[in-house]
């Protein structure tokens, strides 16, 4: 194929000439021998590549458990350099970011990885904390939601309720009351009816959002199951509590140790309720004489405390016609009181009722004017509300 | 069947369709082979090109795999594989890393030095494509201790060289016509930047823009071809990912783009600083004696260790501070601070000539530089859409434009190598101010630049990109003619070309088919008292070859030298005449038009 001819025509100094056919033969095994080559070069990099991403990241881990973070974030950062696509590494790096209080750096590795997997839970829980942190309210609840209905690796149904709850305690921190409710609701409906933890948590959220009915229900499912779970007992006996269910409240409360009762709001609660089930005349199983006594004390407290937020507020009440409330509320006593009607309680036991109204309204209308009562006027106030009767 | 190939060369090859036909019957693996190279070899030449632009996308795939490979590897040895490396090495890996490439270069590699580009550029019209293959081993060797050691420029532009001499050698172990030689260095070219940067369009837009410098339908599909299968054979080695990830982002507002025109300017800016500070120094350091070429390298390489005791960032190509940043992981003053120091490292590396290329150093300056301009507007305007690492990108194009001055291979890079598709009205809007800013202040575009400080006049695309290209349109007269029809008599002719000077009589055959009547034939007939001849029987010229109004003067040439006139006619309809063209025509407006 070659031309001898023209390699003499052009002297020795020419190049050697191949024909064609060589040459692309050569080209070909050439090319086979460095594919093989590179294949294995590249093989040893990689390996050494996975090798060193590696034992960066592991360093990272140890600098991270041991609350180094500055290195953490060194380490990480070179594991990054070896392996840039390893979503566990930019992960751990953002939250070893978010953990550095740089939150902005943090968000940006999980922007990235959430543009790749936006299903991803994990990531969608770790940019809902860093807008908490931020308080940015409506991209947390974003991402909380998207890391509710997002994919988790592991154990998704603990990790979505985890999430939920984050969530809920997050809106009820915010005071966000009305958005927290239906998460709450939702969490307390995902909660399996076999873990007592589980239950507790949700109670107490329960509690925060003074969902009394549902708080009581709950705590009352788990304390069937174990009658000995504290947790529960308090979290019942507070929920009976706000429902007015006093004789229950005290029950709950009078079974909790003494070191429990002891904290402030606990004791108050149960001072309350102590104070409420002896000043009610409505306590079954009360005699006739023992109800009117009760009823007669009840109206004493309360103008009382009329009389005092009179003072208070530099009213008289002996005011005719009455003007303000305050002295409309001491004229209809004044009235009942005129009429003897109380005096014969003993013998007209429907008329506890009554009187026990316009004791309600005495301490509603003190209540309005000089605000929420102490002591047994509080008592006589929540009793009140317990019987329907709510401050105007 | 076969065009023959060029023999002008010493040994060239006979015709290709000479080559040998199977003749006898050959058994085992002979037979396939013989029959597989007949077909080969019996392809007309430009299928054979394309065939061999695939083999050398392969090459060049390969090699700049094994290039990277051998960065890492060397950075890992001589820095360490902690980003932030111990101090007695960030000083002596630069310093000795750049003792041992200049001591390569001035005594083993001496066409290693430099970025690559202006080198493959020259090697296509000074040396006919001749690359010696010395060459590519020694850019790979060179620039891997370069880059490796921590000099501040990156593997990209040397990827360029590498691939163009792998495809120079080719070309050439295949005698191929001078001509094919010629255009095989830019396919190879493209081949390794392509699969440099994991970005095939970018590297064809780039060679084409910046290498051929023009828009070659002859070579662009070899060039595409072997941009493919250089990124594939890369991907299949290193991997399909995108250099860069950032998240994608929404311009919501079309006000939002101002916050890009504003890093338009800085790029731009910052690019003309960059420019102004290489073209003044270089020619300082090129007169420099001759021994301290010895040191040049080395006393870089210790400058950038000074830098990099307090900034290692700003060592080596920088690709993972590249993706530090647009993760926004630096304040807006650490990244000023790094596009400053980046500029300076690189200055150094580049004038102590130092083999390397600038394509990751401009990208860390854009990225830094963008990432600032970012971090500041954000700061000031927090509804702005996208994040730091969003500026990054396009700042990386921005700069890139502006100091390359390859706008359109700026756009497509930031998009290949983040395979983010939302940065493009951002980046064309902040790409074409930094261009317009640089050139507006630095006439003559880097590499033009280089080559004319070393000597060389290459052509240089933006001076072809504003020359005037005149067209038939340009010269062309509208009432120099007189369309005739077969069966017009010849007295009526005569008439209608009364008191015009110069008038050309066209026959209208039918419609595409023209022919030019003699004046002197018409009037003889004319002089006749019998007035009943047609122009029919009038001499003429054709059919004569039209030409149209958009066309080049230049391809209209062609033809006018054969030819007293040229009827140009309407694309729409070839029995329109729309004006007439003459050779003096076409040379009056040549001369109309200013040289220089």
């Amino acid at each position: 194929m070659s031309s001898s001819a023209n390699a003499i025509a052009v002297g020795k100094k020419s190049p050697r000439i191949y024909s064609r056919e060589a040459v692309l033969f050569s080209c070909v095994v050439l090319l086979v021998v460095f594919v093989l080559f590179t294949a294995a070069v590249s093989r040893m990099y990689h390996k050494q590549i996975h090798v060193l991403a590696d034992k960066w990241f592991d360093r990272g881990e140890t600098s991270l458990r041991a609350g180094d973070i500055k290195s953490a974030l060194t380490d990480y950062r070179n594991a990054l350099v070896y392996s840039p696509d390893n979503t566990k590494f930019q992960f751990h790096l953002a939250q070893a970011l978010a953990a550095a209080s740089r939150g902005e750096e943090a968000r940006s590795y999980l922007l990235n990885l959430l543009s790749e997997s936006p299903g991803s839970g994990e990531v969608n829980l770790a940019l809902a904390r860093i807008a908490v942190h931020k308080g940015l309210t409506s991209e947390a609840l974003r991402y909380y939601h998207g890391a509710i209905y997002g994919v988790w690796e592991s154990d998704p149904i603990g990790m979505r309720w985890q999430v939920r709850r984050e969530l809920a305690e997050y809106l009820l921190d915010r005071g966000l009351q009305q958005q927290a409710v239906p998460e709450i609701i939702a969490l307390a409906d995902s909660t399996p009816a076999n873990d007592p933890e589980q239950l507790r948590a949700v109670g107490n959220l329960l509690l925060r959002a003074k969902l009394w009915t549902r708080a009581l229900d709950l705590f009352r499912s788990v304390f069937s199951a174990n009658d000995d779970d504290e947790d529960a007992l308090r979290g019942a006996a507070t929920a009976a509590f706000n429902l007015g269910q006093y004789n229950l409240a005290l029950n709950g409360f009078g079974r909790l140790p003494e070191k429990d009762r002891a904290t402030p709001e606990i004791a108050e609660m149960y001072q309350t309720a102590e104070q409420i089930e002896e000043m009610s005349p409505f306590v079954p199983g009360l005699s006739r004489e023992a109800k009117a006594h009760k009823a007669a004390s009840a109206l004493a407290i309360a103008t009382a405390r009329l009389q005092g937020c009179a003072n208070f507020v530099g009213q008289s009440l002996a005011v005719m016609p009455p003007q303000t409330s305050l002295q409309k509320a001491f004229a209809e006593i004044k009235e009942i009181e005129s009429s003897g009607s109380w005096q014969n309680m003993a013998k007209h036991p429907e008329s506890v009722d009554g009187l026990m109204a316009h004791v309600f309204e005495l301490e509603n209308a003190a209540a309005n004017v000089c605000g929420e009562p102490a002591g047994v006027d509080r008592a006589l106030w929540l009793l009140g509300r317990s019987r329907g009767v709510t401050a105007q | 069947m076969s065009e023959p190939i060029s023999v002008d060369a010493p040994g060239a090859a006979p015709p290709l369709s000479a080559a040998p036909s199977i003749t006898k019957p050959s058994s085992g693996f002979r037979a396939p082979w013989k029959v597989w190279t007949n077909r080969v070899f019996t392809m007309r030449e430009d299928r054979f090109f394309l065939f061999l632009a695939v083999l050398i996308g392969i090459f060049s795939g390969l090699a700049v795999v094994c290039f990277r490979i051998a960065i890492e590897w060397t950075q890992i040895e001589l820095l360490g594989s902690s980003l932030y490396p111990l101090v007695p090495r960030v000083i002596l890996a630069p310093t000795l890393g750049g003792l041992a490439v200049a001591v390569l270069v001035i005594y083993a590699f001496p066409r290693a030095r430099g970025s690559g580009v202006n080198q493959t550029k020259s090697a296509v019209y000074v040396s006919n494509g001749y690359i010696p293959f010395n060459t590519v081993i020694g850019k790979f060797i060179c620039c891997a201790l370069a880059i490796g050691s921590g000099q501040s420029l990156g593997p990209e532009d040397p990827s360029l060289q590498m691939g163009a001499g792998i495809a120079s050698l080719i070309g050439r172990r295949l005698r191929l016509s001078q001509e094919k030689v010629r255009l095989i260095a830019p396919v190879g070219a493209a081949a390794g930047l392509a699969a440099a940067f994991n970005a095939p369009i970018s590297a064809v837009l780039f060679v084409l823009e910046e290498v051929i410098g023009t828009w070659s339908a002859g070579v662009l599909g070899a060039i595409v071809l072997a941009a493919i299968s250089s990124v594939v054979t890369m991907r299949a080695f290193l991997g399909p990912e995108s250099m860069f990830r950032v998240p994608p982002f929404r311009v919501a507002k079309p006000g939002d783009l101002l916050a890009y025109v504003a890093l338009g300017i800085v790029g731009g800016l910052a690019s003309l600083i960059f420019l102004k500070w290489l073209a003044h120094a270089r020619p300082r350091m090129q007169s420099l004696p001759r021994w301290t070429q010895h040191f040049q390298p080395a006393v870089a390489g210790l400058l950038i260790g000074l830098i990099g005791i307090r900034l290692p960032q700003v060592m080596g190509a920088g690709y993972p501070i590249i993706d530090q940043a647009m993760h926004g992981q630096f304040t807006w003053k650490l990244l000023l601070v790094l596009a400053a120091l980046k500029i300076l490292a690189t200055g150094f590396s580049f004038l102590s000539g130092t083999p390397g290329g600038m394509f990751a150093p401009c990208l860390f300056i854009g990225a830094m530089l963008g990432g600032a301009v970012g971090a500041i507007e954000q700061h000031f305007f927090p509804a702005l859409p996208g994040t730091v690492g969003t500026f990054a990108l396009v700042g990386m194009g921005t700069f890139f434009a502006g100091f390359l001055r390859v706008p359109i291979t700026s756009v497509f890079m930031v998009i290949e190598v983040s395979g983010n598709y939302t940065a493009i009205l951002p980046v064309m809007i902040s790409s074409l101010i930094a261009y317009g800013i640089s050139r507006s202040y630095f006439k003559v575009p880097l590499f033009d630049l280089l080559a004319r400080q070393d000597g060389l006049v290459l052509p240089s695309v933006e001076e072809r990109r504003e020359q005037l290209i005149l067209t038939v349109e340009d010269a062309m007269r509208l009432d120099a003619a007189v369309v005739l029809e077969p069966g017009d008599k010849v007295a009526d002719a005569i008439k209608r070309a009364e008191g015009k000077e110069n008038i050309l009589h066209f026959l209208r055959v039918r419609p595409g088919e023209w022919n030019l009547l003699e004046r002197s034939e018409l009037e003889r007939l004319a002089a006749d008292a019998s007035q009943s001849h047609t122009v029919d029987e009038v001499k003429s010229k054709g059919p004569l070859p039209f030409v149209f109004r958009d066309m080049s003067l230049e391809e209209a040439l062609h033809w006018a030298g054969d030819w007293p006139a040229l009827p140009v006619l309407s694309r729409a309809d070839l029995s329109k005449l729309e004006g007439a063209l003459t050779l003096d025509d076409i040379l009056k407006a040549f001369k109309k038009v200013p040289v220089g």
